[in-house]
């Protein structure tokens, strides 16, 4: 009896030490959407039952293994103790109105996660393709980027147009797959400002890893700001503007950087055109309106020395739109 | 050279790449003949490398042997089944219709595919260890990523297979499987899929893990992708035959007084994982066989230009592989069960809530698959019911813990505790940290974070390890004596164990960290931003260790056979009947048969018997 | 029922299920032209397949005891009929995955087929396991010649079934335009009949063993389990186009 009164002494302690010692640590990233806090709720449930459960197993056996281990001459076998049947039920039973519990608090923070407090919300449509985010915005402009005014709940329709991907900001905590041939949505009400990035979280292709797109939240007043820029971009009617709508629109910039630093993935824009570029075979080409159409057309022609041309689809434009392009990318150095 | 090729397993391998040549002739043949496209990025079209490798799979098997005894039984021949092995190393090459070779077969198998999946991880775990991409292209990360995790698979396919075609006829008293050549044939098809299933890394690669989700997997353009589906197909035919037999053996050739809860514990679980082996399995080859056929016929199943719907692969797909899991795990869970016992020297805790509980996560199993798919985008109202019934399996999980628990419980354990112990003690822990982490991915809403981040391969690593990993070596390193009349060495295997413990622990928990934090699956470079670096090191180190502990193992095995010290008795001083006799096993099993006398686990009532054999044959 | 009958009673009863069954197809046809009900055809179904299941594939048989030791002839055959209704379950698991797939994809549409064709192919399929039935009941029952020639014939239905859908119904589903890379429906179309006909040829060639072994004398009154087991298998193949017949022709508006 002593031992049993030890070893519950000794799980309640082990149970409270390991839920602070797991608390202690930034297990995880900054609550930044409404929808973060029931979920996080439930986590924190979660994170108690485990430490308790953890110490309710493993407490009695490392007690038992130490306290009632075999003294040394005893050649004896241990007390033969068959089993307890009314102990079995209540190990059965009570488990499973904890997990039924659990269930229901599970489902109850799936709601919380999910309700609906604009009804009216802002529509934004995703575009996700391989290897990159673009997003429609109510006001009439594509973008790269995903800027959100805080406090605002947002539905993002999302579609794929070749493989599933799968939208997620770690500091959201909601994960939406996006599919072919259908639209999914993202419910979200982001609640504190600053910078985040979408990370691919659906293995879609050789790029996958580097499948991130900046997710920014900002103020009303900040977001009012961008998408006056925006508009403003978007009706450019140079051929260095419409170049950059169609290279937004089309998910370039998901890959091809527009900084002298380039992409994991592709070779950077910046300072492109009329350079001398590398080829996987040791020759060199120079980057003019042939070669950029060129790897625009049929990637695969033409290999850039430590870059994967099987990474890149071909693309279809008109010349007009390639000339824009190229135009654009000119205006790159 | 001549007797190189008298061995089955090379006749076989020779006759596999004249199959594989001849269809892709026939193929390349016919398509130039009807004026279609033969030539295709890897030499040839998709169309002849799958035709070519299902020929080479038959030719394998027809050059092998190991159908002949059915060839002559389709000319109306009758065959013995009094088949004797030649003695010495040349009949673990053949089709040997011993279930002892068989079962060292498969093990041996596992163990050398092992090396291979764990060489891939390194590899990859190295790249992993600093920012950007250092050796490796994201391209082949993906394919050793997507290697690792397939080949780890059917590494512990062949180790159950290996463990229960060892152990299960010898504890239920028969003298061998109940359908012998089917036995041998469930384990000689794994080895042209393995050809396969390597040989993809040469064709291309897979690019889509394990998984192989379409529109991904029939997009890629990729031959190794058709290689990969082949092999994993193959595979399933092996997993549905070996438990097929299974199950005709327990239920068929169980020696006399063996009722059903006088069952050695394994054999329950063997039963429950054979049944999920024996029906699910079969909706895991059809997927990858529809992706098979979208890639080569163009139907578009999963294709939604055509009006196909990818969400239902992942359907067919978790069908099987989410039970699949408990076909990984009950096995293991079944030698945890059965070892515990006999080092506590007491009677095995609730014995038919164990049993019980083994069949119901099978049956709970197969309800549970879209748990992998809350955020696939599938209808959003069986997110709830698939949520309960997920957590449901925790109870009978429960109740084998509380029941390990109360096993262990004022036993009397050798101190220092022998080695398979301390596996079997080892795989309840990380088990134990493995089950608990399941429960927040079965919970919807903490499941739309964690799904597909590195606390799923944490949470995945710990049940694989904690409910084969471990196990695996506890039996290992328990019937090594009855299959090779030797021990194994004692310091060796404390020192695989404090190795592999505490660095396999260090791998998963700092796993389930950054995984916490935004660390996505499957991804071959990190966001620097985010501060994963130092973790990732460790985790690298931690690997490493690992992979030295296994090395141990390695060493401690093949010393072991030549120099362990000698052991033919009942080296643990177990009921078991396999104990009764003198090790090594004799080819025939039990010269006398046994009849069941008692309950299989009394240890600690005197005078009690699980088995007593006839004085006479 | 007991298997211990008289022959001409064995074969009268065999005669009446495949009456039976006859009816139900016709009745099948009769719901699906006049007031098509999933629920209804599924039930139909259903029973078609266990009167396949009991009359003919014998399944009662697994629930035998044995006399003898586990070496026995009889123990056996018991053990090998177990091993073979183990893998037809296993089996059906792709064909049910398969009708999963048609209905998630197609839902409650159905290819453009000939339904003149779609009948006869079912009616002589229905009629090989008939044929399939008499010539095992001979077995059992020491009648070497009705054997043979009940597996003679139930290798032409057979054959004129693979015929009929890879010959004539394939044809004419490519000239209508349904391909199987056209769309959706067409993949499901040629999967289906295609896994179906793949299990009819090895079937067919099973039965072709059976039969020149039996030529050779090779099976007994007694021990005849070869026999058995390409009949299990047969009618188990057409029990499979029991519920594929009505999944592919009967169910749901055409596409």
């Amino acid at each position: 009896m002593i031992h049993i009164v030890v070893v519950g002494i000794l799980v309640i302690v082990f149970a409270v030490l390991t839920y602070v010692g797991v608390n202690s640590v930034d297990l995880m990233p900054v609550q930044a959407s409404a929808q973060a806090v029931p979920i996080d709720w439930m986590w924190n449930w979660q994170v108690i039952a485990i430490s308790f459960l953890f110490a309710l197993i493993m407490v009695p056996i490392f007690y038992s293994m130490i306290v009632f281990r075999r003294k040394k001459g005893d050649t004896s076998d241990a007390e033969h103790i068959e089993g307890n049947t009314p102990l079995e039920i209540a190990w059965t039973v009570v488990p499973l109105i904890i997990v039924v519990a659990f269930a229901y608090m599970g489902a109850y923070s799936l709601g919380e996660s999910r309700r609906i407090t604009d009804t009216n919300a802002m529509v934004v449509k995703v575009k996700a393709q391989q290897f990159s985010w673009t997003y429609e915005y109510p006001q009439g402009f594509a973008s790269s980027e995903l800027h959100l005014p805080v406090w605002k709940q947002v539905i993002l329709k999302m579609e794929a147009v070749d493989v599933i991907h799968s939208f997620w900001v770690p500091e959201f905590r909601v994960k939406q797959d996006v599919v072919p041939g259908r639209v999914t949505e993202y419910r979200i009400t982001p609640m504190l400002e600053g910078a985040y990035k979408v990370r691919c979280a659906e293995l879609c292709g050789s790029n996958h890893a580097f499948m991130e797109g900046p997710v920014i939240v900002s103020s009303q007043a900040d977001y009012d700001t961008w998408v006056a820029e925006q508009i403003e971009i978007a009706s450019a009617a140079t051929p260095e503007g419409r170049g950059r709508k169609l290279v937004t629109e089309n998910g370039c910039l998901g890959c091809h950087s527009i900084t002298p630093q380039p992409g994991p993935s592709a070779p950077s824009w910046f300072g492109l055109f009329g350079s001398q570029v590398t080829l996987a075979d040791g020759s060199t080409v120079t980057a003019d309106e042939a070669f950029i159409t060129e790897s625009i057309l049929d990637p695969a022609v033409k290999e850039v020395e430590g870059y994967s041309p099987t990474v890149m689809k071909p693309f279809t434009f008109t010349t007009e739109e390639l000339a824009d392009i190229i135009a654009y990318i000119k205006s790159l150095k | 050279m001549k007797k190189i090729y008298s061995i089955p397993l090379i006749r076989g391998i020779v006759w596999q790449v004249v199959g594989l040549l001849v269809g892709i002739g026939i193929v390349v043949g016919i398509r130039a003949a009807m004026g279609l496209q033969a030539t295709g990025p890897f030499l040839v079209t998709e169309h002849a490398w799958v035709f070519g490798g299902f020929l080479g799979t038959l030719t394998f098997l027809v050059g092998h042997g190991v159908m002949g005894d059915w060839f002559k039984w389709w000319r109306g021949e009758i065959t013995s089944d009094h088949h004797e092995d030649k003695p010495g190393w040349e009949k673990y090459f053949g089709p040997s219709l011993d279930h002892k070779v068989i079962g060292i077969q498969y093990t041996v198998t596992a163990l050398i595919v092992m090396i291979v999946g764990g060489t891939f991880a390194l590899i990859f775990r190295t790249e992993l260890a600093f920012e950007g991409m250092q050796f490796l292209k994201p391209a082949q990360y993906n394919t050793l990523m997507s290697m690792h995790g397939i080949v780890m698979i059917v590494v512990i396919l062949l180790g159950i297979g290996g463990m229960m075609n060892y152990l299960v006829p010898l504890l239920v008293g028969a003298h061998d499987m109940a359908f012998p050549r089917l036995n041998s044939f469930a384990f000689w098809i794994v080895v042209p899929a393995a050809v396969w299933l390597l040989s993809s890394m040469a064709l291309g690669g897979i690019e889509t893990g394990w998984t192989g989700y379409p529109p991904l997997s029939a997009n890629m353009n990729l031959v190794g992708q058709q290689t990969f589906f082949l092999a994993v197909f193959i595979v399933g035919w092996s997993s549905v035959l070996g438990g097929l037999n299974l199950i005709a053996t327990v239920v068929r050739m169980r020696a006399k007084g063996m009722t059903a809860f006088r069952m050695p514990i394994f054999v329950w679980a063997s039963i429950a994982t054979s049944l999920i082996a024996l029906t699910a399995t079969q909706l895991i080859g059809l997927s990858f066989q529809m992706v098979m056929f979208q890639r080569l016929f163009g139907m578009g199943f999963f294709d939604p230009v055509k009006g196909g719907n990818p969400v239902l692969f992942q359907h067919l797909f978790w069908f099987y592989s989410h039970p699949a899991v408990y076909v990984f795990i009950l096995p293991g869970l079944g030698i945890v069960s059965e070892l515990l016992p006999v080092f506590a020297r007491k009677p095995l805790f609730g014995y038919k809530w164990i049993a019980m509980s083994s069949l119901g996560i099978a049956l709970v199993g197969f309800l549970v698959w879209a748990h992998h798919m809350f955020t696939s985008g599938m209808n959003e109202y069986l997110r709830v019911p698939f949520m309960y019934s997920t957590l449901l399996v925790a109870v009978p999980t429960g109740v084998k813990f509380f029941s390990w628990t109360a096993t262990i419980w004022k036993g009397k354990i050798d101190t220092p505790v022998p080695t398979p112990m301390l596996f079997t003690v080892g795989a309840v822990f990380v088990f134990l940290l493995g089950g608990l982490t399941g429960p927040p991915n079965a919970t919807v809403s903490t499941d739309l974070h964690l799904h597909d981040t590195y606390w799923i391969v944490g949470h995945f690593h710990d049940t694989m390890f904690g409910g084969f990993m471990f196990p695996f070596f506890a039996a290992l390193y328990y019937w090594f004596p009855k299959a090779t009349g030797r021990r194994m060495n004692e310091t060796l295997g404390k020192i695989h164990f404090w190795l592999m413990t505490p660095s396999f622990f260090v791998m998963t928990l700092g796993m389930m960290y950054i995984g916490l934090n935004g660390m996505r699956r499957r991804i071959a470079d990190y966001d620097p931003a985010m501060g994963f670096q130092p973790t990732h090191f460790v985790l690298t180190i931690a690997g490493f260790l690992i992979a030295l502990s296994v090395l141990v193992f390695f060493i401690n095995l093949i010393t072991s056979l030549r120099n362990g010290e000698v052991a033919k008795g009942n080296v643990w001083n177990s009921r078991s009947p396999e104990w009764q006799v003198e090790s090594p096993m004799p080819a025939h099993n039990y010269e006398h048969p046994f009849e069941v006398v008692g309950e299989p686990y009394d240890y600690g009532l005197a005078g009690s018997k699980y088995v007593e054999f006839a004085k006479h044959k | 029922m007991s298997h211990t009958q008289d022959k001409a009673s064995a074969l009268k009863q065999g005669v009446l299920i495949g009456v039976y069954l006859a009816v139900l197809t016709a009745l099948e046809y009769f719901i699906a032209i006049s007031f098509m009900s999933v629920t209804v055809l599924t039930l139909v179904a259903v029973v078609k397949a266990a009167l396949v299941a009991y009359y003919f594939m014998h399944i009662y048989k697994l629930n035998e005891e044995h006399e003898g030791g586990h070496d026995s002839f009889e123990y056996k055959t018991g053990t090998n009929r177990l091993g073979l209704w183990l893998f037809l379950l296993s089996d059906s698991f792709v064909f049910g995955g398969l009708l999963v797939s048609r209905f998630n994809l197609l839902g409650l549409e159905r290819p453009h087929l000939n339904q003149l064709l779609g009948l006869a192919v079912t009616a002589v399929l229905l009629l090989s396991s008939f044929f399939m039935n008499r010539a095992e009941t001979s077995m059992a029952h020491g009648d070497t010649k009705g054997f043979l020639n009940g597996i003679l014939i139930t290798i032409l239905l057979g054959t004129g079934f693979l015929l009929g859908v890879v010959g004539v119904e394939w044809r004419l589903a490519a000239a209508e335009g349904l391909t199987a890379s056209k769309n959706v429906v067409g993949g499901i179309f040629y999967m289906m009949t295609g896994m179906h006909a793949f299990h009819v040829l090895t079937g067919v060639i099973f039965l072709g063993l059976v039969y020149r072994n039996g030529r050779n004398g090779y099976f007994t009154k007694e021990q005849h389990w070869g026999v058995e087991a390409a009949a299990v298998y047969w009618h188990f193949v057409d029990l499979v186009w029991i519920f594929f017949y009505p999944a592919l022709y009967l169910i749901g508006t055409l596409s």
